[in-house]
C-alpha cells in the first residue's frame, strides 16, 4: 500500500470538486432566480433549510474531531482527516450566512418593529431577539467555529508534516474548551436560527435535538466519502470493513439517541398539553405536514433501527451506500420539518428551491471540503495511533 | 504509594501507561483480592461497619416509627407534599447509573480501564437501588397498601393508573434492580469459582460451589460465558438512560413550572452519571488504600474518573443554564418567577451550594495535578454527592414551596425523622457495602488478568 502514490492517483484521475463547485453555481444562480420567479419568502426559506443543513455537516466534523482527540480513540484515526476536511468548510459558511441576514425580514416574525409592537410576549424577547444582536450573535458562532477549525486543521497539517511529539497533547488541549464553546455555540444557533423562526415556542432540549441529528449527519457523510473513495479503488486496505462497522455502530447508538431526545420533547409536551407549546407539534400535524411527521418517526428512527441492529447489516457496504443517502435525506427532511411549517402554515409544498438550494450550498461546500481533502495527507501518517488504527477488528 | 506514582511515569516506553501496575502475574492478581475475602479484615473495616449498622439500625426504627405515626412525623405542608422521600430516592437511583454505565456502556465502548472498578460500581448500583426502592414504600403513609403500586388484580378491582409516571418508575427501577443484579451476578461467576477451589472448610465451600454453577473454566465455559456478558451489557445500555428519563417524568409530565420542561430526560440522566461517578470515587479511594489495591485501581483510573465527573459536570451546568435561558425567553412570567425564586428566593442557600458543588466544584478536574491527588477527588466527589442531592431538592422543593397563587406559599423545613431515615439508608449502603467487600471479590480477578500484557497473545512481538 503505497499512500502517496494513491494521492497522486486520486489527485489526477477524481473530477469530484469540480463538478460539486459547478453543481454549486449552477444550483445558487438558480435559487436566485427563484427569488424572483418564485417568491422571495419560499426563496429563504428553501435556502435557511439549505444552508443549516450544511452547516450541521461542518459542525458535525468539528464534533467528529474533538471527540476524537478528547477520548483519545483508535480506530477513527483513519477517519481524522475526512472529519477534519469537512470541519474546515465551515468558515466558508459565514458567506452563506450573509443572505440569512438579507432575508430576515422574510424568515423571523419577531423582525417586524410592528409586530413586536403588538405582541407582549415580543416585547419581552426583544433584547435578545432583534436583528442587531441576531447578526452579532451568528458572527460570533461562526468567529468560534473559524478559529476552532483552522487550529485543529493547521496542527494537523503540521503534524503530516513533521512528527512532532506532544502534538497529542496539543489536540487535547484544544479540543476540551472546544467542546464546551461548541456546545454552547450550536445551541444558541440552533435557538436563534431555528428555534426562533416561531418566536413564541420553546424547548429547553432543542439544542440536543439539533445535535444528535447532526451526528447522524456527519457520521453519513464520512461513510458515503469514504465508500466512494473505495469505489473508485483508493483506501482500501485503510477504511476496512472493520471501520465501517464502528461507523454503523455509532449509526445505530445515533438513531437511538435521536429518537430518545425527539420523543423526550413530543412526550413531554404533548403530556403537559400546555397551548403554547403544543402549538408547534399541531402545526405540524395540519394537511400534508402530518405525513411529514409520520416519515420522520418511521424514516428517522423506525426503519433504521430495524435495519442497522444485525451485525451483518453493519458489514454490508452495499447496504451501508443507501443508508448513508437515506441518513442524508431524512435529516434534511427533519430540517424541512423544522423550518417550513411556519412558512406553508397548512401543509407541505415542495418548491424546486428546496433542490436547488441544497444543490447550490452544498455543492460549494463539498468543493471546499475536496480541495481541503485531497490538498492534504488522505490520512494522519504521523499520528502515533494509526498502526493500530490499520489493523483494527471488531471482536 | 509515592513510589509506585513514580515508577509509572517512567516505564511506559510507548508513552502509554499500563493500567494495572506492579507488573503483576495472574497468580498475584488471584492472590491479592481473594485474600481480601479470605482474611480477617483490618480494624478499620470494624470501625466504619459498626457505624454504619448504628445508623441502619437507627434509620430502621425511624421507618417503624414512621409507618406506626404516618407521615405527619415528616416536615411536608401543605403545597411541598413530596419533600425528602423523593428527593432521596432521585438521588440513590442516580447513584447506581454509574455502576451500570461502567459495567455496560464502557465495556461496549471497549474502555478496558473499567475493569479494575466494574465489579464494586456494580454492587453500588445494587446497594442504591435497594435503598432508592426504600423510600417510594414507605411516602406512601399506609405501607400495607404499598402492593398498590404494582398492577395486581384485587377483589376491589382496583389498578394503578397506567398514564402516571409513577407507575412506570415502578416498572423501570424494579427491571433495572433485576437487569443488574443479573449482570452483576454472571460477571461474578468466574471469581466465585476461584474462591471456590481456594475454599478449605465445609460451608464456605459449599455455599460458594453453589453460586459458581459447576463453573470449571473450561474453553466452552468461557465461549458461553462472554457472549452473556456482552448480551447483557448491551440489554443494559438502554437501561442507564430509561431509568433516569422515566424518574425525570415524575416531574417533567406536570404543568409546574421548574418540572415542566423538555431536557429533563437527558439533563436526569447526566446528572445520575455525574453523581454515580462522584460516589464510585469516594468509595473506590478508602477501598484501594486499606485493601493495598493501588496497584489495581490506579492514579490513571481516578483521573478517568475525574473526567468523567468534569464531563458530566458540564452537562448538567449546561441544563441549569438552558433552563435558565429559556425559562427568561419563554415570556412566561411563572416559569421566570420560578427560576428567579429558585436563585433569589428562600431556597437561594440550597442553590447555591448546589451550583457551588456541581459547577464550580469539578472545575478543579482541569489540573492533572489535582486529578492526580486522591485527598482532592475524595472531597471533591463528596462535594459533588451533596450537590446532587440539593438539585433534586432545589427541583422538588422550591416549585412545590411557591406554586402560582402566593396565598398558597409555604416554606418547608425537614424534621429529624426527615434527617433520620436519610441518614439511615446511607447506613445501609454502607452496612452492604461493607460486608459485600468481605464476602465477594471487590475486584473482577478473571477480568483484570484479561488486560495484563501477558493475556495478549502477541505481547512479545510488540517491542
Amino acid at each position: 500500500m503505497d499512500l502517496n502514490r494513491e494521492h497522486t492517483r486520486l489527485l489526477e484521475s477524481s473530477k469530484f470538486g469540480t463538478f460539486a463547485l459547478i453543481g454549486g453555481v449552477i444550483g445558487l444562480v438558480l435559487t436566485a432566480i427563484g427569488y424572483f420567479v418564485v417568491s422571495p419568502g419560499q426563496m429563504y426559506h428553501s435556502y435557511l433549510t439549505a444552508f443549516f443543513f450544511w452547516v450541521t455537516i461542518g459542525l458535525g466534523g468539528l464534533f467528529f474531531t474533538l471527540l476524537h482527540h478528547l477520548t483519545g480513540a483508535v480506530w477513527s484515526v483513519v477517519l481524522r482527516k475526512f472529519s477534519e476536511s469537512l470541519m474546515a468548510a465551515l468558515p466558508w459558511m459565514l458567506l452563506f450566512f450573509i443572505p440569512v441576514i438579507f432575508g430576515l425580514h422574510e424568515l423571523y416574525h419577531w423582525s417586524h418593529e410592528e409586530v413586536v409592537a403588538k405582541d407582549h410576549l415580543l416585547q419581552g424577547k426583544a433584547g435578545f431577539l432583534n436583528p442587531t444582536f441576531f447578526t452579532i450573535r451568528g458572527i460570533g458562532y461562526f468567529v468560534i467555529w473559524i478559529l476552532l477549525s483552522l487550529s485543529l486543521f493547521k496542527l494537523s497539517v503540521k503534524q503530516d508534516q513533521q512528527h512532532t511529539p506532544g502534538i497529542t497533547a496539543k489536540f487535547k488541549k484544544i479540543s476540551a474548551p472546544g467542546m464546551l464553546l461548541f456546545a454552547l455555540s450550536l445551541t444558541f444557533a440552533s435557538f436563534d436560527w431555528l428555534m426562533s423562526l416561531d418566536p413564541h415556542w420553546y424547548s429547553t432540549i432543542f439544542g440536543v435535538y439539533i445535535f444528535s441529528g447532526s451526528v447522524l449527519a456527519v457520521l453519513s457523510t464520512i461513510m458515503l466519502v469514504a465508500l466512494f473513495l473505495r469505489s473508485k479503488g483508493f483506501l482500501e486496505e485503510v477504511v476496512t470493513i472493520e471501520h465501517y462497522q464502528d461507523i454503523a455502530k455509532l449509526l445505530f447508538a445515533f438513531t437511538v439517541f435521536w429518537a430518545y431526545i425527539a420523543f423526550s420533547q413530543y412526550f413531554l409536551i404533548w403530556y403537559g398539553n400546555i397551548p403554547e407549546e403544543t402549538i408547534w407539534f399541531l402545526h405540524r400535524w395540519e394537511g400534508s405536514w402530518k405525513t411529514i411527521s409520520m416519515i420522520i418517526v418511521f424514516g428517522h428512527f423506525v426503519l433504521p433501527f430495524v435495519i442497522l441492529v444485525t451485525r451483518n447489516s453493519k458489514r454490508n457496504l452495499k447496504l451501508l451506500w443507501v443508508m448513508g443517502f437515506w441518513f442524508l435525506i431524512i435529516h434534511w427532511i427533519d430540517l424541512y420539518w423544522l423550518v417550513l411549517p411556519t412558512f406553508h402554515k397548512h401543509s407541505a409544498h415542495f418548491s424546486w428551491l428546496d433542490f436547488t438550494a441544497m444543490l447550490g450550498v452544498g455543492g460549494i461546500f463539498m468543493a471546499i471540503f475536496w480541495r481541503k481533502f485531497t490538498g492534504n495527507k488522505l490520512v494522519p501518517m504521523n499520528d502515533p495511533e494509526l498502526k493500530e488504527s490499520l489493523h483494527f477488528t471488531n471482536m | 504509594m509515592e513510589s509506585t506514582v513514580k515508577s509509572t511515569e517512567a516505564a511506559p516506553a510507548n508513552g502509554k501507561v499500563p493500567l494495572i501496575l506492579g507488573n503483576p502475574t495472574f497468580n498475584t492478581v488471584t492472590e491479592t483480592i481473594s485474600g481480601i475475602v479470605e482474611n480477617k479484615p483490618p480494624r478499620i473495616w470494624w470501625g466504619i461497619f459498626s457505624v454504619a449498622v448504628v445508623l441502619a439500625a437507627m434509620g430502621i426504627s425511624m421507618i417503624g416509627y414512621l409507618i406506626w405515626e404516618g407521615t405527619g412525623i415528616w416536615g411536608l405542608n401543605n403545597p411541598v407534599g413530596w419533600g425528602w422521600a423523593i428527593v432521596n430516592f432521585v438521588w440513590w437511583v442516580g447513584i447506581g447509573h454509574a455502576g451500570t454505565l461502567i459495567s455496560a456502556i464502557l465495556f461496549l465502548l471497549r474502555q478496558r480501564w473499567r475493569t479494575s472498578i466494574n465489579r464494586f460500581a456494580e454492587a453500588m448500583t445494587i446497594f442504591a437501588v435497594i435503598c432508592a426502592l426504600i423510600f417510594p414504600g414507605i411516602h406512601v403513609g399506609r405501607v400495607w397498601m404499598a402492593y398498590y403500586m404494582f398492577p395486581l388484580p384485587n377483589q376491589m378491582g382496583m389498578w394503578p393508573n397506567f398514564r402516571s409516571p409513577l407507575l412506570w418508575d415502578v416498572f423501570a427501577v424494579s427491571t433495572y434492580f433485576i437487569v443488574s443484579l443479573m449482570f452483576w451476578y454472571v460477571g461474578l461467576i468466574p471469581d466465585l469459582a476461584t474462591l471456590r477451589d481456594r475454599a478449605k472448610k465445609g460451608v464456605r465451600k459449599y455455599v460458594l460451589a453453589a453460586f459458581s454453577l459447576g463453573w470449571r473454566g473450561a474453553n466452552r465455559h468461557w465461549q458461553h460465558y462472554e457472549k452473556a456478558y456482552l448480551l447483557l451489557a448491551g440489554l443494559s445500555t438502554p437501561l442507564v438512560l430509561s431509568v433516569h428519563t422515566v424518574v425525570s417524568f415524575d416531574f417533567a409530565v406536570s404543568q409546574l413550572p421548574g418540572w415542566h420542561t423538555t431536557i429533563f430526560p437527558p439533563y436526569f440522566v447526566a446528572g445520575a452519571i455525574f453523581s454515580g461517578f462522584a460516589m464510585v470515587t469516594t468509595l473506590a479511594i478508602p477501598v484501594r488504600h486499606f485493601f493495598g489495591l493501588k496497584n489495581f485501581i490506579t492514579d490513571k483510573h481516578l483521573g478517568n474518573m475525574a473526567m468523567v465527573m468534569l464531563l458530566t459536570g458540564y452537562m448538567v451546568g449546561y441544563a441549569y443554564g438552558c433552563e435558565f435561558f429559556v425559562a427568561w425567553y419563554s415570556g412566561n412570567e411563572y416559569e421566570q418567577f420560578a427560576f428567579i425564586n429558585r436563585a433569589f428566593g428562600p431556597y437561594a442557600w440550597a442553590y447555591w451550594t448546589m451550583i457551588f458543588c456541581n459547577v464550580v466544584v469539578p472545575q478543579i478536574f482541569w489540573s492533572k495535578k489535582m486529578r492526580g491527588k486522591p485527598i482532592v477527588l475524595f472531597i471533591a466527589s463528596i462535594l459533588i454527592n451533596v450537590g446532587m442531592w440539593f438539585e433534586r431538592f432545589v427541583i422538588t422543593v422550591t416549585s412545590l414551596s411557591r406554586d402560582f397563587i402566593p396565598a398558597n406559599w409555604d416554606y418547608f423545613s425537614p424534621t429529624i425523622f426527615d434527617v433520620g431515615i436519610y441518614v439511615g439508608t446511607i447506613g445501609i449502603f454502607l452496612s452492604l457495602f461493607l460486608i459485600f467487600l468481605r464476602f465477594l471479590p471487590t475486584i473482577a480477578m478473571a477480568e483484570v488478568k484479561f488486560i495484563l500484557p501477558q493475556a495478549n497473545p502477541h505481547a512479545h512481538e510488540n517491542h
